[in-house]
């Protein structure tokens, strides 16, 4: 019940604020009420903490025969921080949206609401069924979205390749469930099988495009700042959480070497793409695929905690980074340092545990460990550059003085929350970690600051080999053509056999085949 | 009063009346409203047993004898007349919008009449007969007037027909097999012509190549109707020999052909559907996929699997309806229904283009959506027998589902501004029926008050 009222302060909140926009467009209290939601449902988020576990059971789809599971929620230890950094988020995003140019601006705040409540859901699920539906609505809502926002055909078709790969991640997911019941255990993320954390870790790898690397989204997409960070967020989140549900024996796969070497190098080059990045915004995906890249290998490691460790700090440190727009030099230090402190993996912070590792050594491993230091050390430096050196920044504006002192608290509460989550609440607080990994990012990171303005390669560039905009070919797309073209093959084929069927012969041809069916179903005689 | 006269023979009274009728609305009005209230009746009045209202009792009977046969309904009937009805009304008040409602109404009152029949006489192997008479008057409803049949319609009345001598040769067959139990040869061959007919007479593959092929003759609209009604009607009378016949109900061959067959319909139609580029034809290919997904259940031999049969009456009847009314409106103003043709359709037609791509990927089991929930329960199903066979039906989704995805992303390619021109009637109606299919993809145990009986209606299958 505590789950039910929390989320509907969300939902009952876009639902007011749409039907505000509707009938009012210049309702006056519009901002009051999306940021009353927000604060009640991260105060109750908050509250989690007093009876956790807390499980919400929706009612059975039908006999237990034909539904082995119903929709469950399960708010525990490892859901927690990412339900605070989700609720941090959107509280964070209608606070600084006072000092928005836009302001103000109902149906964003509703959508934003929307997904966030969409967001804790999916980190709360607790079985494959829970996640797939809540996966479903994410990926539908993100879909309309820029459907409606852009008149560019290229971004249309973009969007429409990343909802299909975040489908065939849905399908990766219910394959886990399936191979977990194949073995006689329960579709649920309790019991889940050794041999199913494959699928977990490729369908949470496919939806965040690290596993193959590709950008779902374009960039520069129509939404920008306030949805677009929480769009990009609540994605991110909402496939990393079931990386805090593999199984804690780890992968039971020949792959698992391969997966944990093609992530590290899918970390390496994002990170390599975020520092390079002209401004934050545009290296966004780049930072999402970076520490998603960091949670998967974490989890690929046997460590689901280091995994959610990475997971908020993208949330919270990103979403702080993303959300600042305006120049405020006090403010930008604390970004900068709560910032840092966030992702650095240093002894009590959130991503303490992130460089622990519970597997056994693979040559994989001597390809893991350098690339992913230094990447860590790329999203770092990249992050001290874009926080110091903003490429756009806007003034407030002199008639809402009010947001000024609003619009900081705004920008604080993420930093705040990752300061909390290294100390409170949930398995990965209070943690030592790996000191020397640590430093040795540490290290590597105030090498590249050095070098930076040395070098004329480590500044911003925008040569992408996996293409997010509409610049010329790129590398992957010779992959990408060789599968089309195997795809238009079978188009071919398909056809041909269409055209058989249903030609003059077609009835002939039927006959045929059902007689080459039957005789291949028919029981063999000696 | 007798339940065949209210739920067979009235339909086809008001049919053929309404033959005589020639306004689009007045027409698609009387098939609406009539149908919505044999849905509401069958509902509300129990069959076969007394219904008392204060002093008043009532007592409606099951059956009636006409030329030495029967036609009996059972109190289990009633939720399935009041499924059958109620969609049939959804797709009469449709046909209205797209000016299908002379077409539609007369003859669809009547094959679905007739396709009662065939669910309530006895001896039930009557029932190809009415199949084939509903089979015979679909084709003035899918060719226009002075329009020449195509080679789709030639092909679905041709397998159609073929099938019935040789279902009642089966039947004449399966008579010798009861008085003689421990014939092999007999009851061997008694099988296989059994499931030669129906194969003819469920198009399962390879005898489904009129299903497309219709689709591309006749409206999309009148196809869907069909594509709705006659396969869940003729699978009800497959389910009857099961019942009937121990020996066809207990041979694990005949369940593991059955399973088979759907799965090779599934993964086909899939494979196929990943490679169309005709929204007609992706429809078709659906519908087919979705008699796999009931052959299938059967194939499980269990009661589950029964009931599972049972519960996709419902999704597949509103997906199909949302489908075929949206595929019309965006056809209407479309010189075809090509992928060619309908680059960015969702921007004059949003509301269609969002009912035909909800549809689709409720048929191919995308979560949250109507056709997720029966999906999943067969994987599940399957996945505990093999984990083989549930991949192969998660094969021939991902081919629906890259189907779906080639059809969104061709409508939502940016062509003009943002309009709406489908009418106000049309979004309503395509509206509440993707509402609907959220709500039994979220809750689909809504349902259940409608399905959970319907397997009392076979007492041994359902048991």
């Amino acid at each position: 019940m505590f789950i039910l009222i929390t989320i509907l302060f969300l939902f009952a909140a876009a639902l007011a604020l749409a039907i505000f926009q509707v009938t009012q467009p210049n309702y006056r209290f519009g901002w009051l009420i999306a940021a009353g939601g927000s604060v009640l449902a991260w105060a109750g988020v908050l509250l989690w903490q007093a009876q956790m576990p807390i499980t919400l059971q929706l009612p059975a789809w039908g006999a237990t025969a034909l539904f082995a599971n119903a929709p469950v929620f399960v708010a525990d230890q490892f859901a927690w921080p990412y339900a605070l950094a989700l609720a941090t988020l959107g509280l964070a995003v209608i606070v600084s949206a006072a000092a928005r140019e836009n302001f103000p601006a109902l149906f964003s705040w509703a959508g934003t609401m929307t997904l966030i409540g969409l967001g804790l859901l999916a980190t709360l699920a607790d079985n494959p069924l829970t996640l797939v539906l809540v996966w479903a609505a994410i990926d539908l809502t993100e879909l309309t979205t820029h459907i409606f926002s852009s008149n560019e055909t290229e971004t249309n078709g973009r969007a429409v390749a990343g909802f299909a790969a975040r489908l065939v991640g849905i399908g990766l997911l219910l394959w886990a469930g399936l191979e977990s019941m194949a073995r006689g255990a329960a579709l649920d993320f309790q019991t889940t099988v050794p041999q199913a954390g494959i699928f977990l870790i490729l369908a949470a790898g496919l939806r965040l495009g690290v596993l193959p690397l590709h950008l779902g989204y374009t960039s520069d997409s129509a939404v920008r700042r306030g949805f677009g960070t929480t769009l990009r967020l609540v994605s991110a989140a909402s496939s990393l959480v079931i990386l805090a549900r593999i199984p804690a024996q780890g992968i039971s796969s020949p792959l698992a070497p391969y997966l944990l070497a093609l992530t590290s190098l899918a970390g390496l080059y994002a990170a390599w793409m975020w520092m390079r990045s002209p401004d934050a915004l545009a290296g966004r995906p780049y930072w999402v695929i970076a520490f998603a890249a960091l949670a998967l290998a974490a989890a690929l490691r046997g460590n689901p905690a280091g995994s959610v460790g990475w997971g908020v700090a993208l949330i919270l440190a990103g979403g702080a980074l993303f959300l600042a727009s305006i120049q405020n030099k006090i403010l930008n230090r604390v970004l900068l340092f709560a910032g840092l402190w966030g992702i650095s993996a240093l002894p009590f912070s959130p991503s303490a545990r992130g460089w622990e590792s519970a597997a056994e050594t693979s040559w994989a491993t001597f390809i893991m460990w350098p690339a992913l230091l230094l990447a860590q050390a790329l999203l770092a430096a990249g992050f001290i550059r874009h926080v110091t050196r903003p490429a756009t920044s806007t003034d407030l504006d002199p008639d809402r003085a009010w947001a000024r002192n609003v619009y900081p608290i705004g920008i604080g509460l993420p930093l705040a929350a990752l300061l909390l989550l290294g100390l409170f609440g949930w398995d990965g607080a209070r943690a030592f970690g790996t000191l020397p990994a640590s430093l040795v990012a540490g290290a590597l990171t105030l090498a590249l600051l050095w070098l930076t303005p040395r070098l004329r390669w480590l500044n911003p560039v925008r040569a992408h080999w996996i293409r997010p905009q509409e610049s010329s070919a790129s590398r992957l797309d010779a992959f990408y053509d060789f599968l089309w073209n195997l795809y238009r093959s079978f188009g071919r084929l398909t056809e041909s056999i269409t055209a058989a069927l249903e030609g003059d012969g077609g009835i002939l041809w039927a006959l045929l085949f059902l007689v080459l069916f039957l005789s291949l179903l028919a029981p063999r005689t000696p | 009063m007798s339940a065949p006269l209210l739920w067979i023979f009235l339909p086809l009274s008001i049919g053929a009346a309404s033959l005589l009728i020639r306004r689009e609305r007045s027409l698609s009005m009387i098939g609406g409203v009539s149908a919505a209230m044999l849905s509401v009746l069958a509902f509300v009045i129990p069959i076969d047993e007394a219904l008392s209202i204060g002093s008043f009792s009532f007592k409606l009977a099951g059956s009636v004898i006409i030329l030495g046969r029967s036609l009996t309904l059972q109190p289990a009937h009633g939720s399935l007349l009041a499924i059958l009805y109620g969609l049939a009304a959804m797709w009469f008040f449709g046909a209205q919008t797209l000016g299908l409602a002379r077409r539609l109404v007369p003859m669809g009152l009547a094959i679905l009449a007739l396709l009662v029949a065939a669910i309530a006489v006895r001896p039930f192997l009557f029932a190809s007969v009415f199949i084939e008479i509903a089979v015979l008057l679909s084709v003035p409803m899918l060719v226009a007037p002075f329009q020449k049949p195509g080679r789709g319609i030639l092909r679905y009345v041709a397998f159609q027909t073929i099938a019935v001598p040789l279902i009642l040769f089966a039947g004449w067959l399966l008579s010798g097999v009861e008085t003689s139990p421990g014939d092999v040869e007999l009851t061997a061959a008694a099988t296989a012509i059994l499931a030669l007919g129906f194969a003819f007479l469920l198009a399962i593959f390879p005898l489904y190549t009129w299903i497309p092929m219709l689709t591309e003759e006749a409206h999309p609209y009148l196809v869907g109707f069909l594509l709705w009604v006659l396969p869940q009607t003729t699978a009800l009378f497959a389910i009857g020999f099961l019942d009937r016949y121990p020996f066809l109900r207990l041979s694990a061959d005949l369940m593991t052909l059955l399973r088979d067959a759907g799965l090779l319909m599934a993964v086909t139609a899939g494979l196929w559907a990943a490679f169309q580029r005709h929204l007609g034809r992706l429809m078709a290919y659906a519908a087919i996929a979705e008699t796999g997904f009931l052959l299938i259940a059967l194939g499980l031999g269990t009661s589950e699997g029964i009931q599972l049969a049972f519960m996709q009456i419902i999704p597949r009847g509103l997906g199909l309806t949302v489908w075929a009314l949206s595929l019309s409106v965006i056809q209407a103003r479309a010189a075809s229904p090509r992928f060619v043709d309908v680059q960015g359709a969702a921007r004059a037609l949003p509301i269609a283009s969002a009912g035909i791509a909800l549809a689709h990927l409720s048929a191919a089991g995308l979560p949250l959506l109507a056709g997720f929930p029966i999906r999943m329960a067969l994987l599940e199903s399957l996945s505990r027998e093999s984990i083989g066979l549930a991949i192969w039906l998660l094969v021939g989704l991902l081919g629906l589902m890259t189907g779906a995805v080639r059809t969104l992303a061709v409508i939502v390619l940016p062509s003009e501004k943002w309009d709406q021109r489908e009418t106000y009637f049309q979004a309503i109606l395509i509206g509440l029926g993707v509402l609907a299919l959220f709500i039994l993809g979220l809750f689909p145990q809504a349902a259940n008050f409608l399905t959970t009986d319907l397997p009392a209606l076979f007492q041994n299958l359902g048991q």
